[in-house]
């Protein structure tokens, strides 16, 4: 049985004062129907860097505000002042471990446009690297779900994991992580048989100690109470929400850009897609835990069949295995036809939408749309707050991986 | 297509799994698995591919301002001695190494020093006479750490010797290109050719013409020493009616 | 006056505690005539017993240790190292040392809107039911002071601990520090319950509140196989009311920033930080009385009456080196799944428990 006490609740002097996104009717309606705010803001210990307003009643969460854009850095504006090649490495910065595949969605565009043809031997080195920062991101996304629910060694292992994708991506391209590695016509440098090699054990020693993880983290009974039942999204509401990614796949939808658009050599590989009926917080990131296996055997694949050739296109440059010397005279003056050119890419946490608009004249971009992730599913992950507790908040933004530099671009 | 399924919590499943996350815990704590470098003590060994400090051979510079130009962080500003020589300001480089990429002579090369330490902002612009070789650092390393790995087992393999931070630089196979006129007779004769050439190989000169004879083009002539041509390119940018261009020669 | 001090002098050095290894150097320091008096106060066994050992000179001790081996453990099951570099050699054992001695350093913030002097004097008056029970436990022949109700009386000073608790959340005056405060008494209700009932259940077989009536039937066998349901439940209990993982929830870091102690800054952040670990101390002392055998062990003659106080310590130093590890293993609990386990399963369990006690009880006597 409820009672109502008609007390007047006046909001708190801080909600009053201090600047809120909200209006101030909302707080006003809030207080008066005796719910409170928390502001779980930017420099909270459980949230990335985004502001949530949660109105709650007693411990139940009844609706989630979200005020994302504190790192937004205005991507596509500084991308129309750069040459189509020197937008390369700021593309692929938003979501720092999931580099090549932000990479690949852009230079997929303006191949497409260009009309150029890719070798075969670069088609399978660039799938290589889309998968190690797939890896890589899942095992990031993990970590910051074992953080947020308490679990440091949940955190620990993956990160250590992770050491040994930045080892295989230094031995690959030079850099640890934004390695700006996958140019127009190919790939930047040819990769040696000692270093395919050293990857291959690496993907069985990884393996190994993910067997590790799963034993103290992914099986544990506190995490299973902690993420099962917790933040459902039927089939019907992921898709009314727009949820894309391993997300949309734990709500029983199959849906992966790499099986429906194969790009690359995807459909050449052999590789299944993990999908779940559950659609709750434990089923999403077992998803995620089944793609890095998966992840780990296309590796294994692109390297054993791995054709011998160019990595640059002919139609680039004359040295096909080494882009050095010939950079600058092949890609810095392209100018694209007049027209749209639009790319999807399945990223790590989702589809990745590349469009370029060109004039047909100009040698820098008259306009660059990116639409990643992360923007695409918010949406659905503020709905799935709704009716469960405050401490759930946390773990549901685990669960659903929400990296705000990546949204917000 | 892999279906996952609800994953049953029962008491019985419940102990069983407990009892394996105790014991992957009490196998740690007895016999654990470390990663940990002890850095500075220890360096880790890279690649010979690793993107570090930019080091610049001044020799064989030709001035073609090819790596100012491609570098997305606009890091590299062009400083004028005898010729003009890229100075790298190291707060703005992200280290993507397009100009290493870019040079058609392999001026740019790599290292592997990643850790310089500066004092101040305006430290952190190196001119051309500072990144002509690998900076001082202190090393206090005794040995250096590898990332070992095989079917089973992933571990850390030291030995006690020192790395060398210098990458023997490599030679780039790129075709000799010289410049060319494609139409003398629409030379306008303004000599910004002649003006921006570093090794003043272009030659620009009025053709005698007497009086009564028909004037035919522009009256200039437009001559180019191939030998002395480096085939930066600052020509063929500069020329107003866009008639010069690059050629390759060679086998 | 003269008379006050022969009068305590003769007090004093009637009880005194009887150890052969120091034997020489103590008798001859009694006959210098103003140190005989200090010599005999330190060695005065509600002195040694309170003050020294198993008091508060070895829980400094102990506080100065655990927080450096808890790191150490937490660092060595998740492939890493810990801290290293305070003492180099020694593995940097002192790292705890140097941290209090920051705290001191740190400015101690009172925010407007706090209660001030709630705020500053809580954490220190906190401390209050968490050291008065040290009166009352025995070690060996020394005790504070002596009563057949000692565990009965341990037990309520550890049930007004959380009182205090709420108070610092609550004299915050802070939206999250409320929340934690909230958190804190809904565990108070979920682990004091099962808490209680374990322990009338030992006394049950006992059949006395008298710690020395409970170390001396166990000298066949240990409290721990005699009644082991009570063991489980004792030990969730432990890990419940010290705020350990997995029940970690009035303090949640990342939910709540820190629970009530979310404004604490400087020394008055160390303060609240040993809390919970001079809480567990308090806890496994009694637990080591009723389930281990408290100090009973392999005599030692050179050490005499020192005995018993060094073997309580070692094993309660023993047993919370193994429970520490708890923490690198578990996530934190929901709350409302926190008390349905306190309410259900430890329950029904602690219910257990009694059963077996009041039947072992009776066959023991």
């Amino acid at each position: 049985m409820e009672y109502v006490l008609d007390i007047p609740v006046e909001p708190p002097r801080e909600l009053r004062s201090l600047f809120i996104p909200i209006p101030p009717e909302y707080v006003e309606d809030t207080y008066k129907s005796d719910d409170f705010l928390v502001l779980v803001g930017p420099q909270h210990p459980g949230s990335g860097h985004m502001r949530l307003i949660v109105r709650i009643k007693g411990d139940i969460i009844q609706e989630v505000i979200p005020d994302p854009g504190y790192v937004h850095r205005s991507m596509e504006k500084i991308a129309e002042n750069r040459l189509y090649i020197q937008n390369i490495p700021l593309v692929e910065r938003p979501a720092i471990m999931d580099a090549p595949n932000f990479n690949l969605g852009y230079v997929r565009a303006i191949e497409e446009a260009l009309d150029i043809e890719v070798p075969e031997r670069a088609k399978y080195i660039r799938t290589m690297l889309a998968e190690l920062g797939r890896i890589g991101t899942h095992l990031y996304d993990a970590a910051i779900l074992a953080v947020f629910i308490g679990h440091t060694t949940g955190f620990m292992y993956p990160f250590g994991l992770r050491e040994l994708i930045c080892e295989a991506l230094v031995r690959l391209t030079g850099a640890r992580f934004t390695s700006s590695f996958i140019i127009p016509g190919g790939v930047r440098r040819n990769a040696d048989e000692s270093t395919l090699k050293w990857i291959y054990d690496m993907t069985l020693a990884m393996e190994r100690r993910l067997k590790s993880f799963e034993r103290i983290f992914v099986n544990n009974p506190t995490v299973i109470a902690r993420l099962q039942d917790v933040g459902v999204l039927s089939r019907e509401e992921a898709i009314k929400y727009g949820v894309v990614g391993p997300f949309l796949r734990a709500s029983g939808v199959e849906y992966d850009v790499r099986k429906i658009e194969p790009y690359e050599v995807y459909d050449e590989l052999v590789w299944d897609m993990p999908v779940s009926d559950a659609g709750d917080g434990y089923a999403r990131f077992l998803v995620r835990v089944n793609e890095i296996g998966q992840s780990l055997s296309i590796i294994r694949q692109c390297i054993k069949e791995m054709p011998e050739g160019r990595v640059i296109s002919d139609q680039i440059a004359e040295n096909g295995k080494d882009i050095r010397g010939s950079f600058y005279d092949s890609l810095s003056n392209i100018v694209l036809p007049p027209g749209e050119f639009t790319t999807l890419t399945e990223g790590a946490r989702g589809t990745i939408v590349f469009s370029i608009v060109s004039d047909g004249e100009s040698n820098v971009p008259y306009r660059l749309r990116i639409v990643s992730p992360g923007w695409l599913y918010l949406r659905g992950f503020m709905e799935s707050l709704r009716g469960e507790r405050l401490a759930d908040l946390q773990a549901i933004y685990g669960s659903f991986g929400y990296f705000p530099p990546e949204a917000d671009r | 297509m892999i279906r996952l399924s609800k994953v049953k919590t029962d008491p019985v499943e419940n102990l069983k799994r407990h009892a394996e996350a105790i014991g992957e815990a009490v196998k740690q704590a007895i016999k654990p698995d470390r990663i940990t470098v002890e850095y500075p003590r220890e360096r880790r060994r890279y690649p010979e591919c690793f993107r570090g400090f930019i080091v610049f051979d001044k020799e064989k510079c030709i001035s073609c301002f090819r790596c100012a130009q491609i570098c997305p962080a606009n890091a590299i500003q062009m400083e004028y001695f005898d010729k003009a020589y890229p100075g790298i300001d190291y707060a703005k480089c992200i280290f993507c190494h397009f100009c290493v990429d870019s040079c058609p002579t392999g001026a740019l090369n790599t290292s592997k020093v990643h850790d310089v330490a500066f004092k101040s902002m305006d430290e952190m612009r190196l001119s051309a006479r500072q990144i002509t070789r690998v900076p001082e650092i202190v090393r206090e390393e005794k040995q250096t750490v590898e990332y070992y790995v095989d079917r089973n087992v992933w571990k850390l393999v030291r030995r006690r010797e020192l790395d060398r931070l210098e990458v023997p630089p490599k030679p780039v196979k790129v075709r000799e290109r010289k410049a060319a006129c494609t139409e003398p007779e629409s030379c306008l004769g303004c000599r910004l050719c002649a003006n921006v050439c570093p090794q003043n190989a272009i030659k620009v000169e009025k053709c005698e013409v007497s009086i009564g004879e028909e004037v035919t083009g522009t009256g200039c002539v437009l001559q180019i020493q191939t030998d002395l041509c480096t085939g930066c390119g600052l020509c063929v940018r500069q020329c107003p009616m866009q008639i010069l261009t690059l050629e390759e020669v060679g086998e | 006056m003269m008379d006050v001090v022969s009068y305590l002098y003769e007090t004093f050095s009637s009880n005194m505690m009887d150890i052969p290894l120091i034997a020489p150097i103590v008798d001859f320091l009694t006959k210098i005539p103003l140190i005989n008096f200090i010599v005999a106060l330190i060695l005065w066994k509600p002195f040694f017993a309170v003050i020294i050992m198993p008091g508060l000179g070895v829980m400094t001790l102990y506080l100065l240790y655990i927080v450096w081996y808890e790191r150490k453990l937490t660092a060595r099951v998740q492939w890493r190292v810990g801290p290293l570099e305070v003492a180099r050699p020694i593995r940097g054992a002192i790292q705890t040392l140097a941290d209090g001695i920051r705290y001191f350093f740190q400015e101690a913030i009172v925010h407007r809107e706090a209660h001030r002097p709630y705020y500053v004097q809580l954490p220190i008056l906190a401390f209050i039911p968490v050291l008065l029970p040290i009166m009352f436990i025995p070690a060996g022949s020394a005790v504070g002071i002596y009563t057949p109700y000692s565990i009965q009386l341990t037990v309520t000073f550890i049930a007004l601990i959380p009182i205090t608790i709420v108070a610092i959340g609550w004299a915050s005056n802070s939206r999250f520090a409320y929340i934690g405060s909230v958190r804190e008494a809904f565990m108070y209700f979920a682990y004091e319950v099962p808490f209680i009932i374990a322990v009338i259940s030992m006394i049950f077989l006992y059949s006395s509140g008298d710690a020395y009536v409970a170390v001396e039937k166990q000298s066949a066998i240990p409290g721990a196989l005699l009644n082991p349901i009570a063991f489980v439940v004792y030990i969730i209990a432990m890990l419940m009311a010290t705020s350990r993982l997995p029940f970690e929830i009035p303090e949640a870091d990342q939910e709540i920033a820190f629970g009530p102690f979310v404004e604490y800054s400087g020394i008055l952040f160390g303060l609240v930080m040993v809390l919970a670990y001079e809480k567990l101390y308090i806890m496994t002392l009694l637990f080591t009385i009723l389930f281990l055998g408290g100090w009973s062990g392999p005599y030692c003659p050179l050490l005499g009456d020192l005995n018993g106080p060094l073997w309580m310590f070692i094993k309660t130093i023993v047993v919370i080196s193994i429970l520490v590890i708890v923490r690198s293993i578990y996530a934190r609990y929901r709350l409302d799944q926190a008390l349905r386990i306190g309410w259900t399963s430890m329950l029904a369990l602690s219910i257990a428990a009694l059963v077996v006690g009041g039947v072992i009880g009776v066959w023991l006597s």
